[in-house]
């Protein structure tokens, strides 16, 4: 161990391992550390060696080796604590639109059950909107033990206030410990006020959710730096622990109308302010056809390596051939070969088809965390070590031009078979 | 009028990757930028001063570097530029930021209220969008998230009309002022500095404040006032994936011995040759 000019064993940063979170900063007693080139650093000869850095950094970048007592253990009665406060429940915001329940809802109930099921605990529903009690019942049968329902002509459309306000009353006297909303544009322009409000934590778009078992706390998977890393996230002191998922994540659970459940209806309490109003809405215009890629059980999808006129004709067949349509990557769209609604990938759509076909996708991150979820993934490159190759079931490396209408034969005489 | 835009310095996140060998971050090469969004935000309330009249300032938190994102912004035309550092700061999450960048901007109102607040969606490296509605819900502004257009603003009745992102589609609506927009990144096109502002800015003075100058509560900033914490940081799952058939000899070979390799799951086979049952 190095030792400055006190003779104090001093706690040193492996540069190439930190990753500048700046927790460190923050925590060292004596400000003896700070920030250059993005990594951090600690002057030996104001460290005190307390080893508190050491504690805090997520990724083992601290060198340091601890003499004294091994780390404290918690009290019980601290991790009690917040049991103590009577959070209980693990609830889902049921995002509904002219009265129709939002797909990612149904998926973030069904894995409530699994996490209400490690806690022992039960899954709440609350619903926010103008008529809405089919979506309340429908609730129940997607896995809902109890749903709380404001119903409120004011709430007939989404406005942030009044939302926000609402959700965050329903937080308060239901007390959920576990709090998921769907992050579509609505849920994460909602949950940020929830959260600001409760003054809690929230973690955005994850693709994880555990429960950590010594504790019990909620472990929260998200992409970060543009999904070329994953990070896991708790929240231990505050309550409700709040996250927002992606859409088509987590699988919808089976319907069941036979569930019961019990539905309490609540009574709005309007903010004061004065608020917006609707003047417009204005469907999306969508580009062709308006198609939906992600409600399609195949998808070809062009990438960079196919990005020609010619090409599309022939994807255009394979894709009929495998019941499916034809999508792509971002430098397709970018080459104004296809309609942006067509795009796979983090700025396009998620998707998680039966069959995903890549023609010519080389599989930058950006687009894997699009697709990932696919069922079976093939992948069709030039290039022996284009990315994709790595996530696909299978893959035929060589040029796209001979494979594709090989496949397309090689296909049409199984179906004829069959 | 008075306008505020709220700017993060990013590193360029399209350049950061874990090393798969070692499992760290590989640093080389990343250069801190200005996050694109917020540079758009800028670009909006530029073109709001420019209507209306009245006065920008820049606002942003983070380590001393950060201030070259604010005289980016002089540059392009901002009129004053606050930069929050302080090492009780660091480690803030979105409730922490929101809560610093707030008081931040309730100091200013105190001297000229505010009345538009412009932040970008989101910032590409943590990708969260949870700033601008923290700060809007802490200032009690009206919210606007996802905007794409300023349609109007109507400076009589203290009033805009924005259009904005929903699901499906895009709304129109109208509310009191003051507000906090967070912009997508198709609402305009970043201006170029020109020459005398480059220089003006180089010239120009930073202010810094720190966790005293906001009169934030300690408990409430930085890690402290962080509910959220880091466990660990890896990377994405990495998957071997499946077997590969070299199709530059012979493709036809290889595309038989795909299929044969995908159709093996007989369920799987089912489904795909009888159209998914449709």
């Amino acid at each position: 161990m190095p030792k400055n000019s006190k003779g104090i064993e001093v706690a040193k940063i492996l540069p190439e391992k930190c990753i500048g979170c700046q927790i460190c900063v923050a925590e060292c007693p004596v400000g003896a550390i700070e920030m250059s080139n993005g990594a951090a650093v600690i002057d030996p000869e104001v460290c005190i060696g307390c080893g508190k850095c050491f504690e805090v950094c997520p990724v083992e970048a601290v060198k340091f080796e601890k003499k004294r007592s091994p780390k404290k253990i918690r009290k019980p009665e601290e991790v009690a604590q917040y049991a103590r406060d009577n959070y209980r429940g693990v609830a889902v915001f049921i995002e509904s639109f002219n009265g129709q329940g939002a797909t990612v809802s149904w998926e973030l109930i069904g894995k409530a059950r699994q996490l209400a099921e490690k806690l022992n605990t039960r899954v709440i529903g609350f619903l926010l909107g103008y008529e809405v009690n089919d979506s309340a019942r429908e609730a129940i049968a997607y896995g809902c033990d109890e749903v709380h329902v404001i119903d409120d002509p004011l709430l007939r459309t989404y406005i942030s206030k009044p939302y926000g306000k609402a959700l965050t009353d329903l937080c308060k006297k239901v007390k959920p410990e576990i709090f998921l909303i769907g992050a579509t544009p609505l849920g994460r322009d909602l949950a940020g006020i929830v959260a600001t409000n409760l003054e809690t934590g929230l973690t955005a778009d994850c693709t994880g959710l555990d429960i950590e078992e010594e504790k019990n706390l909620l472990l929260m998977t998200r992409p970060t730096f543009g999904g070329n890393i994953m990070a896991t996230i708790f929240c231990e002191h505050h309550r409700p622990q709040m996250s927002t998922v992606r859409p088509r994540v987590f699988k919808t659970p089976e319907k069941n109308p036979a569930r019961n459940g019990n539905i309490y209806c609540h009574v709005l309490e309007p903010p004061h302010d004065k608020l917006p109003e609707l003047i417009d809405f204005i469907k999306d215009v969508v580009s062709g056809d308006g198609v939906d890629i992600s409600r399609f059980p195949a998808l070809v999808v062009a990438g960079k390596g196919a990005c020609d006129l010619e090409t599309m004709p022939l994807l255009e067949e394979l894709a009929n051939l495998v019941g499916g349509i034809v999508a792509c990557s971002r430098p397709v769209v970018e080459a104004g070969l296809m309609p942006y609604d067509r795009q796979v990938g983090q700025t396009g759509k998620t998707v998680a088809p039966k069959l995903y076909l890549g023609i010519g996708v080389s599989g930058a991150v950006q687009h894997l965390v699009g697709m990932q979820g696919s069922e079976k993934i093939i992948a069709v490159n030039a290039d022996p070590k284009a990315p994709i190759f790595n996530v696909a079931d299978v893959g035929i490396i060589g040029d796209y031009k001979k494979v594709v209408p090989v496949l397309i034969e090689e296909l049409k005489k199984r179906k004829l078979r069959n | 009028m008075h306008f505020i835009c709220c700017i993060k310095q990013v590193p360029d996140t399209s350049k950061v990757k874990i090393d798969p060998e070692t499992n760290t971050l590989i640093r080389s090469g990343v250069e801190s930028i200005a996050n694109p969004y917020d540079m758009v935000a800028l670009e909006a309330a530029l073109t709001l001063k420019d209507t209306c009249g009245g006065k920008l300032t820049v606002l942003s938190m983070g380590p001393p570097q950060a201030e070259q994102v604010l005289r980016e912004a002089i540059s392009c035309g901002a009129d004053e530029a606050i930069l929050l550092s302080d090492r009780a700061f660091a480690g803030a999450d979105t409730l922490a930021t929101s809560y610093a960048l707030t008081r931040a901007i309730e100091k200013l109102a105190q001297k000229t209220p505010v009345d538009i607040v412009c932040c970008g969606k989101q910032a590409i490296d943590g990708d969260t969008a949870q700033v601008g509605p923290g700060i809007a819900t802490r200032l009690g502004y009206t919210q606007f998230t996802y905007v794409t257009e300023i349609k109007e603003i109507d400076t009589v009745n203290a009033r805009i009309t924005v259009k904005r992102k929903v699901e499906g589609g895009s709304e129109i609506i109208r509310g009191p002022l003051p507000c906090v927009l967070t912009v997508e990144l198709e609402l305009a096109k970043p201006r170029r500095a020109s020459l005398p502002r480059l220089i003006h800015s180089l010239k120009s003075e930073i202010g810094v404040w720190n966790a005293e100058a906001i009169h934030g509560d300690n408990q409430k900033l930085g890690l402290k006032g962080s509910p959220t914490w880091v466990k660990k940081i890896f990377s994405p799952p990495f998957k071997e994936g499946g077997p590969r058939f070299d199709a530059r000899e012979n493709p036809r070979q290889a595309v038989e011995d795909c299929l044969k390799t995908l159709l093996a799951d007989e369920t799987f086979a089912f489904h795909l040759l009888k159209q998914w049952g449709q």
